[in-house]
């Protein structure tokens, strides 16, 4: 069953990033991009052309952020590479990914996920990578955080540790969970949280795009009109406060306003890393 | 070649009941103490033989019930079965069975249902007595699982998994 909803919302977007206080390069990538039909109604008897303006809006958005691994040569290449090749994978798809239809949708997430793991390969192939655990040294990775955005549904794929959050009516949701080994070892039960925050190594990532694991994990919310999306890396959330988040994108008058004052309250907090955020307000309209 | 079949299952149940850790356990093998909420949808995949026949299992772990938000119709909609979570810890779990099964049948359609009372390593505090457990499994193809041990889990899935295939042979 195919669900071609009305879009009742305008998606105000945007993103920005920082290469932080302490960093000589930014690592980082974003980018927000939007699904259309190529479709366009040349001539017409129809006396109101009017109708046809739907054929020329949006149908779908794309929103990624990928934090290049800090520390390990090429962190900037794999994560430009993962975002490029999915810009290519899913622009080349777009047009399957213009409504929700329920009796494929499982296709349309085997889609997303081929996406990740087609960008994983270009990174491995393109600078050297994975190889079960052979190398002496690791190749670049990055982690990836995509939002696939057909109204209302937003398709979650993330690898990593750079988060999507949605807030609404004042409360933020945090809709992924960290793939960190400090992450893995509470989850299994070796470690308490406690344990976690202490142990040196426990921010090191348990899965990325370019490293042996790679586990990308999927899932979706429900939009509704007045929602605020939000990407961003770990240069943000490790420096601001889940209620400040909530709070700047609560009174943000506009995603640029918003993205400016989150970037700025991570430098503020130290600015230890790279900070990338993307916004997108679901405006009512 | 044949090709293998994909069935959508989505997990219902109030908040804290152990959808998650029934999804962790069936997939990953994994049983963490740790309670987090799930937020939204989150989707895993297990491919299963079932007498024959190839099938994957997508299954759909929707955020519990609870005072903040109800369970979106929505994620329901195109679902082949669903596996209902209760608490056998909690008695209200399994009292809000009727309106959640009443949810999915109008969001979902009449599609198979498998009860899992889960949380059964908690003899102690196990809030159903025998009588209540037959109540329930006269309304429903129930089957007790934990999480934490494994016990009834495979039973549920595959148990699910076989209504699904029963219901694709059953329709037209």
């Amino acid at each position: 069953m195919t669900v071609t909803a009305a879009i009742p919302v305008r998606v105000d977007a945007r993103g920005q990033t920082d290469v932080g206080l302490r960093r000589k390069a930014n690592e980082d990538q974003f980018v927000i991009m939007t699904l259309v039909k190529s479709s366009e109604v040349r001539q017409t008897s129809v006396p109101d052309p009017g109708v046809f303006d739907a054929l020329r809006r949006p149908e779908g958005w794309l929103f990624i952020v990928a934090d290049g691994v800090g520390g390990q040569p090429g962190g900037a290449q794999a994560s430009q590479t993962a975002v490029t090749s999915l810009v290519k994978y899913l622009g080349q798809a777009a047009g399957c990914f213009n409504s929700i239809d329920t009796d494929r949708e499982h296709e349309f997430l085997e889609q997303l996920e081929a996406a990740v793991h087609d960008a994983h390969r270009r990174i491995t192939e393109e600078h050297g990578g994975a190889t079960q655990g052979k190398r002496a040294t690791p190749g670049p990775a990055t982690t990836l955080t995509m939002a696939m955005l057909v109204w209302p549904r937003a398709y979650i794929v993330q690898v990593g540790d750079s988060r999507a959050f949605y807030l609404r009516k004042g409360r933020l949701r945090q809709l992924t969970r960290d793939q960190t080994a400090g992450e893995f070892m509470v989850n299994t039960g070796a470690w308490t949280e406690e344990q976690a925050q202490k142990a040196p190594y426990s921010g090191t990532l348990a899965s990325a795009l370019g490293a042996d694991e790679m586990t990308p994990v999927v899932g979706l919310v429900d939009l509704q009109p007045g929602d605020t999306l939000l990407l961003c890396t770990d240069g943000l959330t490790r420096h601001v406060s889940d209620e400040r988040i909530a709070e700047v994108l609560g009174r943000a008058g506009d995603a640029e306003s918003a993205c400016r004052e989150l970037v700025e309250a991570a430098l503020a907090g130290g600015g230890h890393d790279n900070v990338t955020v993307v916004t997108a307000i679901m405006v009512p309209g | 070649m044949s090709q293998t079949i994909q069935k959508k299952v989505c997990m219902v149940g109030v908040f804290g009941t152990g959808k998650t850790s029934l999804v962790q356990r069936f997939v990953h093998t994994l049983f963490s103490e740790r309670y987090l909420s799930t937020v939204g949808v989150k989707i895993d995949r297990k491919p299963l033989e079932l007498d024959g026949t190839a099938l994957t299992l997508v299954l759909w772990d929707l955020a519990g019930r609870d005072k903040h938000e109800d369970i979106a119709g929505s994620y329901l909609r195109g679902a082949h079965a669903v596996l209902y979570v209760a608490d056998g810890t909690r008695r209200e779990t399994c009292d809000q069975l009727p309106e959640l099964r009443a949810l999915a049948l109008e969001a979902a359609g009449d599609v198979p249902g498998v009860l899992a009372l889960n949380k059964s390593d908690l003899k102690e505090s196990w809030a159903l007595a025998p009588k209540d457990e037959e109540l329930l499994a006269r309304e429903w193809d129930l089957v007790r699982t934990s999480a934490k041990t494994g016990d009834g889990v495979e039973e549920a899935f595959r148990r699910i998994g076989r209504a699904t295939l029963a219901g694709r042979e059953a329709r037209p």
